[in-house]
């Protein structure tokens, strides 16, 4: 026993080192994604808050380039309004449309803007912190998107704060087609170089040419058809029946300040609204 | 009392710089430069092995609270703390003083540059090999520890320069 004793104190250090370091590995191996990204900073009130004024902070900073995307967008805005204005203009004098009474197929979307408290873009696995929570209406499952293109998926929800999975996330699975094609395939993400992704297991007959678009696609709720994710840049062809095209995303992880995200609104949710205001 | 508060606030102030500032750089998308492992490479021969372990421990552990990383920089920064005093022997002054501060000045340029090469490579693989948890991505894992390496390195090197004094 004694001998024991006095090999252990021996080797004390060493033994604090392997508790400390087994410690260290049950902690990356018990903890999911999930719990990891909860602890950090949505329910970390010290964190949370700590990312919250250093963004308030560097929000100044980039005010610039802020404004500039904020043009950028309103412009677009003002050229689509036009374009849906010369559209009700001809169909105003069209005596032949009928309203077609599609309205409970009809997809509604509603943007509700946030601003990104934290976010990463060098890991295996990024996560972005949003300062919308359920307390705005946020839910897990919703689509995020900036001026320039599909950020994510919530993916986890508390109180004030939502987590975003990004495309830049091994798990993240966003359906994305080659711009007026149908549904292709989900985008996924190659692990290292936030610039880029690849859109895999390419059916050979669909036409992709270096420089198309690639889409987000029209089958899920998540988003709208025809998000912008990213172009063309390189394209291989696995075998005979696949090609794996890399991608350049639009949007820029590294720098995102803010984003929207997307409820979709199914029309018994709005039916069910309007009841309640006529018997107000 | 002194050393323990000067210590400490050296302590909370490199683990905000890296949280708040250093891990929002991302140059080229994945390059950060760590320089919080610095608190480590600067621990004087007098603090006892068990309490660098510990404060290793800690320091990792206050990292992966802000980066969501939970246990990734724990691992590496332990390791390096564990390894920090055999590195120290080698390379630092052979004559015996009581307390050896690392630094420039002590261990002269060369040496120091050393001593926090070789730690701060081996800090920075394996917290990238202990994220990735996989063999597959091996040569990526070594590409972003070489690259965020040279970055560490620089900072060291120029907060060496600032406080080195002549």
């Amino acid at each position: 026993m004694r001998s024991l004793i006095r090999f252990l104190l021996k080797f004390k250090t060493l033994f604090f080192f392997i508790i400390l370091e087994v410690l260290s590995l049950v902690m990356i191996v018990n903890c999911n994604q999930f719990q990891r990204v909860h602890f950090l900073s949505s329910s970390n009130i010290v964190v949370g808050s700590l990312y919250n004024f250093t963004s308030k902070i560097s929000d100044y900073v980039s005010l610039g380039s802020v404004n500039q995307a904020l043009v950028e967008e309103s412009a677009e805005l003002k050229r689509q309004n036009a374009n849906l204005r010369s559209q009700i203009d001809r169909l105003r004098y069209d005596s032949t449309y009928t309203v077609r009474n599609d309205f409970a197929t009809e997809k509604h979307f509603m943007f509700r803007t946030a601003r990104v408290v934290h976010s990463f873009a060098n890991l295996k696995d990024n996560y972005l912190t949003i300062d919308k929570g359920t307390s705005d209406g946020i839910r897990t499952g919703m689509g995020v998107v900036n001026e320039k293109g599909v950020v994510g998926i919530v993916c986890d929800v508390s109180g004030h704060f939502s987590i975003v999975m990004p495309i830049l996330n091994s798990r993240a699975k966003i359906n994305a087609k080659v711009a007026s094609k149908s549904n292709v395939g989900t985008i996924m993400w190659n692990g290292h170089d936030a610039r880029y992704a690849k859109l895999k297991e390419v059916p050979q007959y669909i036409p992709v040419e270096i420089g198309d678009t690639i889409k987000s696609s029209s089958n899920s709720a998540v988003f709208p058809e025809d998000i912008m994710i990213g172009t063309v840049t390189h394209i291989e062809r696995l075998n005979n029946d696949f090609y794996s095209i890399d991608v350049k995303l639009s949007v820029d992880f590294r720098n995102i300040k803010y984003v929207d995200i997307i409820e979709f609104r199914l029309d018994d949710e709005m039916t069910e609204l309007e009841r309640k205001e006529e018997t107000k | 009392m002194n050393n323990t508060l000067k210590y400490g606030i050296m302590f909370i102030g490199l683990v905000l710089l890296q949280a708040l500032i250093l891990n929002n750089i991302q140059f080229l998308g994945f390059i950060n430069p760590y320089f919080y492992i610095y608190f480590i490479l600067l621990l004087p021969s007098s603090v006892n092995r068990d309490l660098t372990l510990l404060l290793g421990f800690l320091l990792g552990l206050s990292l992966d609270v802000f980066c969501g990383s939970l246990g990734c920089h724990t691992f590496a920064t332990t390791l390096v703390a564990y390894l920090k005093p055999y590195f120290q022997k080698v390379f630092g002054p052979r004559e015996d003083y009581d307390v050896v501060i690392p630094s420039f000045r002590s261990f002269g340029v060369k040496e120091f540059l050393q001593y926090a090469t070789i730690l701060v490579f081996v800090h920075q693989f394996v917290y990238f090999f202990v994220e990735a948890f996989t063999f597959a991505d091996i040569l990526q894992v070594l590409m972003k520890a070489f690259c965020c390496s040279i970055f560490t390195i620089l900072l060291i090197y120029i907060a060496e320069k600032l406080t080195y004094k002549r």
